[in-house]
């Protein structure tokens, strides 16, 4: 598995649970997307700066987590610069940025374990209706997390690993053995929570169930 | 299903949102031309209609919880009263459409040109022809456009989309030809 990007620690970011740091991120990101008045953008940005501080996370760190998010901002802020005008991308790159910030934020504070919580109480109602099952719905969201970061990994690797042999950078080349190698990685996940012995109980087919459960590894 | 069904459609939820990673190119009017369409048509192509379109749902999921998932780091839940909602919301019967017609089309004993061919036209008909039809259906009365300026204005995407469905297609059938994935 790979690193989380969450990271222990006692701020009162912490502290809070799960569920009302989701929630207050929603309303958050959902008004400022109806806030156009740059100065209460700036502002919902110091916020956020002031936020994702108060995490115990240097500055230098949290740059470092959200390197590829600012180059898709600065894409983002030129190109609307270009198309529209200043103050609308002025307006959109401070939107963007105070979104990532309090996202990460929340992100930071909250361990995986806690996520798929709050998913299977949120996936809950639509399992009493027999729409779902909560566990794995709620598995299944907190292993895309996960998934994400390892996919970046193994794409620098596979580059690096064809930029040795002295070929060059091409979309189409890194493509295909990326994702073979994260669908082989994928199912080796898969086994490995099944021997873990996911789900508790029913529809796994074929696995043993009888394997006593060891503690997962840290 | 199996917990390696759920590891796949949680990886190609994951594939779609590492291509908004990749810069994109956002056009006036705020619609950005994406890789993350070419993630969901390779959802429907490897995974099959079900999984391909429960790995679409799982990237919405994603969105609702508030995480700058799509594009350009958008995300929360203002995303579904926007002018893209209509596309978003397609995804998933996108993804349903192109990995059923996928499904349909199934026959290894074909050349590799011939399957490639098919591939891209079961990307087309999910990822572009239903696509279109919900964003532009969305725009047109759910943000008021009417339906010829929401047609004009989606219409400057298929080059680029088209140019995704052949790459969709030529990556799935070197991809399945390595890992052996039954499509459902």
């Amino acid at each position: 598995m790979i690193a989380a990007l969450a990271r222990p620690g006692t701020s009162p970011l912490h502290r809070i649970a799960a569920a009302p740091k989701l929630a207050g991120l929603a309303i958050v990101a959902t008004v400022l997307f109806f806030v156009d008045e740059p100065r209460l953008l700036a502002a919902a940005f110091a916020a956020a700066l002031v936020v994702a501080r108060s995490t115990g996370t240097r500055f230098a760190e949290i740059g470092r987590d959200l390197r590829g998010a600012a180059v898709v901002l600065a894409v983002l802020g030129l190109a609307d610069w270009w198309l529209i005008d200043g103050p609308t991308a002025i307006a959109v790159v401070l939107r963007l940025a105070a979104i990532a910030l309090f996202a990460h934020a929340v992100t930071m504070t909250t361990s995986t374990a806690e996520l798929t919580e709050v998913l299977e109480r949120i996936f809950g109602p639509a399992e009493r209706l027999g729409l779902l099952d909560a566990a794995r719905a709620a598995l299944t969201v907190t292993l895309a997390l996960r998934f994400v970061p390892l996919i970046v990994e193994e794409a620098n690797a596979i580059r690096e690993a064809q930029a040795a042999r002295g070929l060059d950078a091409s979309p189409l080349a890194l493509a295909v053995p990326l994702m073979v190698r994260v669908i082989v990685r994928s199912e080796a996940l898969a086994d490995a929570i099944d021997a873990r012995g996911f789900p508790p109980e029913g529809a796994r087919r074929g696995a043993a169930r009888h394997i006593p459960a060891r503690p997962p590894s840290p | 299903m199996t917990t390696r069904d759920i590891s796949l459609v949680a990886l190609m939820a994951a594939v779609i949102v590492a291509l908004g990673v990749v810069p994109a190119i956002p056009l006036a009017g705020g619609v950005p031309i994406t890789l993350q369409s070419m993630g969901v048509m390779l959802a429907g192509l490897v995974l099959g209609p079900r999984r391909g379109a429960a790995a679409v749902l799982v990237v919405i999921a994603l969105v609702a919880l508030g995480l700058p998932v799509l594009a350009g780091g958008r995300g929360g839940l203002a995303v579904f009263a926007g002018p893209t909602a209509g596309f978003l919301l397609g995804w998933v019967l996108a993804a349903f459409v192109t990995g059923f017609l996928a499904q349909v089309f199934e026959a290894p004993e074909k050349s590799t040109p011939v399957r490639t061919l098919q591939l891209t036209l079961a990307a087309i008909v999910g990822g572009i022809v239903v696509l279109y039809l919900c964003g532009i259906l969305w725009l047109a009365f759910f943000m008021k456009m009417g339906l010829a300026k929401a047609f004009a204005v989606s219409i400057a995407f298929v080059p680029g989309d088209v140019a995704k469905a052949v790459v969709a297609a030529l990556v799935t059938v070197q991809v399945r030809r390595a890992v052996a994935i039954e499509r459902k």
